[in-house]
Formats: C-alpha cells, structure tokens, sequence
C-alpha cells in the first residue's frame, strides 16, 4: 500500500485564499518590522551623531581673534575638537539660502567654530558661553542636540507606529487564521465527527488541523518573507541609486538582524496558525460530548 | 480511571436510568428510557420513523448526552468520565450508521482502517485484516475505490466492516442491512452473530425490517412515543411479538 491519505483532504480553494491573505499579512509584518528596525537605527545612529555637536557663533570677531577663541573652546574640558569654518564652508552653508554665486566680500559673517564635545558633559553650551564671555568675545552657542531632541522624539513615534502596526498585523492573521480554522472545521464537520465517534481523542483531531495549518502558515509566512526581502533589496537598490542623500531618512539595510527577522517571519507565522487551529479546534470539540 | 477490556466483564454492558432526550425546547424524543444490556446480548430495537431510535443509538455511541438521566456503560457512568475517558470507551464500540458517514476522499480501504489509525496502529500491522474483511462483505475488487464511485449497498457494507474491524465490545447498527440484497443481509447478520457468539459482542440492531429481526432469536425493544417497551422473550416468542408490532404499526 502507497502513503496514507491524509485523513484531511488536501487543501482546497478556501486554503489558497487563506494562504493568500496569511502571506500577504506576512509581507507587511516582515517589511513594517523591516522598517521599525531601521528607523530605530537611523535614528541611534543620527541622534548618537549631533549629540555633543555645537557650533559657537563669533559676530563681532575677525579671523584671528576666532582662532584665539576657538584655541579657548578647545581648552574647555569635554571639548575633543573644535575646528574654526572657513569661508568657503559658511558659503556652502549659506547655499541653500543665498544661491551658489556666494556672498559679496564686504556683507559681515560670522565666524563659525564647530565643537565636537563629549555627550556625558552636562551643560556644555552654558559652559563655553560663560568662558568666551569671560574672555571678552560676544558669542552664541548652538547646541545640536537641543534640536536632535525633537528629531529623536519623532523617530520614537515613527518607530512606536511601526510596532503597533507589526503588532496588529500579527493579531490579524492570528484572528484570520482562526477563523479560518472555525470555517475548515465546520466544512469537515463529517470528519471530525467520524473521527470523534471513532475514538479518536480531542488532541489527535485537533493535531490533524495544527499540522495542516501550521505547514499553510509556514510556507504562507516564507512567502510573505522573500517578498518582503524582494521589496527590502528594491529600495536599498533605489537609495543608492539615488546618491544616498537622504541623510536624515531611515534606510533599509540587510544586516544579520534583518535576515533573522525574514527567517523567523515564517516560523511565527507557522506557530500562530499553528496555535490558533488547536484553541479553535478544541473549544469546538468540547461544545460536543 | 483507566479501562480496559476487563470491563467487559462487569455485570452490565450498557445501563440507562430514566434517560430523557430533548432538542433545544421541544418535547421529550425520548422519556424516562431504562434499559439493562447484559455483555454478550443481542438484541433489536424497533419503531416507528421518527419514534427516536437514531436519538437512542446516538445516546448509546455517545455522539449525545440527555438531558436526564444517566447513561453508564461497562458499568462506568459516563456523565462522571474525562473527555480522554469517554473517547477511550468509544473506541470499545463499533457504530453502522444509518448515513453510513463515510469519508469521501478516501478509499474503500482506508475507510475501514480509519479506526484503526485512530488507535495509533501501524499499517502493516493491520492491512491482511483489513483486506480480508473486505473481500467477506464482497468488497475484496473495490477495496480500492473511493465512495462516491460505490453503490449504496457497497458503501453500507464498507460502513460496516469499519463498525467491525476492531473487534468492538458493543456493535451499535442504525438499519445495518437497509440498502442491501436480502441474501447480503442475511449475511450481514451472520456477521453479527458471529460477532456476538464468538466474541461475546454486545449487538444492538435498530431496524425496521421485521423479516431481519424474525432470523435471530433476541429480544426486542420497541420504541414508542418516546417510551420503550421491553420484550426479553426469545425464539418463537420474539417472532410472535414482532408480528404483533408489525400489526400495531
């Protein structure tokens, strides 16, 4: 005798449509967790940037007198660098503002001096306030990190909406997969009670069902994954292509975490519909005796 | 508790005590139905269409709990049993149904081997048995084919060498021999005969072919409106007696 039949039928169009939605599901899991990941890494990796960064505004100083201050900046504990602009810099600051023909010799600017602190130093900005004015220099003191405070906080955010939407898009496939257990079950109500009058314990039946949804949710689930992975490589492929200047936008990356989030995509899945057939099943068998 | 085939033994195979059955809010199907099975019994149980024979049998297999009453079997109370206990006590009893219930998508053979799977055997340990038991109800050259490609009468017989084929304690037949030639149902019946002498199977044969019932020497249970009435005469007595019903239907 050949293999046994599987004592459920092989799967019929009403599976095809589950799989559909399950890898579906499981594609914008696996892309939304893509997407929480990066933006969470983006945002350590920008923020981790411009903390201790400040840039020091001399208004009334001349080149020299802007080296003396920058020399008392560097002296300052917690200063790692300090590093007087040049014109050429404050015009390519100025760019977006006045045009790329630069600024007329005779209009007055600033010197900028750009201080690279470290981060653990409280009070930083007041600091070199207090000792440039000490030292007879009219200044005004930038802190990036006041700023990168906002950005930080609406990265947070953006990262919270990522979760919540791997989260309810979990709970959907869950719920989808129940209900489609319920549906299965109820479509092979004439098995199961066979089955069930047969002697067959509640778990048996109810492994028939985990079996078969866990391998749907599996291959579902690795579906949805290299899709997700496909999706992932076609906007690496269009960040780079477009010269990467994006600078404070999250970019997908394919590093060892992301693989592990593609390989566990399917497993997760499996397991929910996995879990899912067995709590739908066995409540529907103890309505029965 | 753990049962085993020992149980077979106590005093009673099947014990109801003022068993009542009602769907949702309708009349009592069946009221106040004591019954004793002894081990090893035969017996028939007659009535009317819709006098509630199928709901009885149901109560019997277990496929039911009623709504009064207590329904025991091999002496063990089956309101007081695990879900593992009451599924370990259906695999103890072979069920004809009347629909014959069979699954479509698989063969005639995987059919009767079903129960078989469900106590966790392997194929090879059962496939002779299997075939035999099929070439004995005339299936040996269809054992192959799926139901929906079978007549009816073939589906009854492969209904029932599935009841059969592991050897239950209690045989419970729901009109066993309706879609078969009269010479296949007398053969049928001495399957089940054979069944309850050689192996001391409790049969319980709900029917409404009195010419079936007049072949065996057992008594009849009669339901009617929702009661029964017991008949444990035998032989010429019995014969009598289903004459009487006959005339009474």
């Amino acid at each position: 005798m050949a293999r046994e039949t599987p004592l459920l039928p092989v799967e019929d169009a009403r599976e095809m449509a589950l799989f559909f939605v399950v890898g579906a599901l499981c594609f914008l899991a696996a892309l939304a967790t893509l997407s929480a990941k990066s933006t969470y890494g983006a945002a350590r990796s920008w923020t981790a940037e411009v903390e201790g960064e400040l840039t020091v505004s001399l208004p009334d100083a001349d080149r020299r007198g802007a080296e003396e201050a920058r020399q008392i900046i560097e002296a300052t504990e917690g200063v790692r660098e300090a590093r007087l602009l040049s014109k050429a810099e404050i015009d390519a600051l100025l760019e977006p503002n006045f045009g790329s023909r630069g600024l007329p010799d005779s209009l007055p600017l600033p010197q900028l001096v750009a201080v690279r602190a470290d981060p653990e130093v409280d009070f930083m900005g007041p600091t070199l306030e207090r000792r440039l004015t000490e030292a007879g220099f009219a200044n005004a003191v930038d802190e990036h990190a006041d700023w990168a405070g906002d950005v930080r906080r609406m990265l947070a955010i953006a990262r919270l909406v990522a979760l919540t939407a791997v989260a309810l898009l979990a709970s959907t496939a869950v719920a989808v997969i129940a209900f489609a257990t319920h549906a299965a079950l109820l479509a092979r109500r004439d098995i199961v009670d066979v089955l069930h009058l047969a002697g067959a314990r509640d778990r048996y039946i109810a492994g028939l069902f985990e079996r078969r949804f866990w391998l749907l949710g599996l291959r579902a689930g690795a579906v949805g994954a290299l899709l997700a992975l496909g999706a992932a490589a076609a906007m690496i492929f269009a960040a780079h292509s477009s010269g990467a200047r994006s600078g404070l936008l999250p970019v997908l990356s394919l590093d060892l975490l992301d693989v592990m989030i593609l390989v566990a995509t399917p497993l997760i899945a499996g397991l929910a519909a996995r879990l899912a057939a067995r709590v739908t099943v066995i409540r529907s068998l103890k309505s029965v005796m | 508790m753990t049962l085993s085939r020992h149980d077979l033994f106590d005093d009673v195979a099947v014990r109801l005590d003022s068993v009542s059955l009602r769907y949702d809010t309708s009349e009592d199907i069946l009221s106040g139905i004591d019954l004793v099975l002894k081990p090893g019994s035969f017996s028939f149980l007659t009535g009317a269409s819709g006098a509630g024979k199928t709901s009885l049998l149901k109560l019997l297999y277990l496929a039911l709990k009623p709504t009064r009453g207590e329904v025991s079997l091999f002496g063990r109370p089956t309101s007081r049993l695990t879900r593992d206990q009451l599924s370990a006590l259906r695999r103890r009893v072979g069920v004809v149904f009347q629909e014959f219930r069979l699954l479509d998508h698989l063969t005639a053979y995987e059919n009767v081997a079903l129960p078989l799977r469900v106590l966790g055997r392997k194929e090879a340990s059962y496939r002779h048995d299997v075939e035999e038991l099929l070439a004995w109800v005339g299936l040996g050259e269809r054992m192959h084919a799926r139901p929906p490609t079978l007549s009816g009468g073939e589906q009854q017989r492969v209904a029932i060498a599935r009841a059969v084929v592991t050897q239950p304690d209690i045989l419970i037949a729901d009109e066993p021999t309706g879609n078969v030639d009269p010479e296949m149902g007398s053969r049928l019946m001495r399957l089940f005969l054979e069944l309850n002498k050689r192996r001391g199977t409790t049969v319980i044969i709900a029917t409404h072919d009195l010419g079936l019932v007049r072949q065996v020497e057992a008594p009849v249970f009669r339901l009617q409106h929702g009661l029964l009435v017991q008949d444990v005469e035998y032989g010429p007595a019995a014969r009598r007696r289903t004459d009487i019903v006959k005339a009474a239907e």
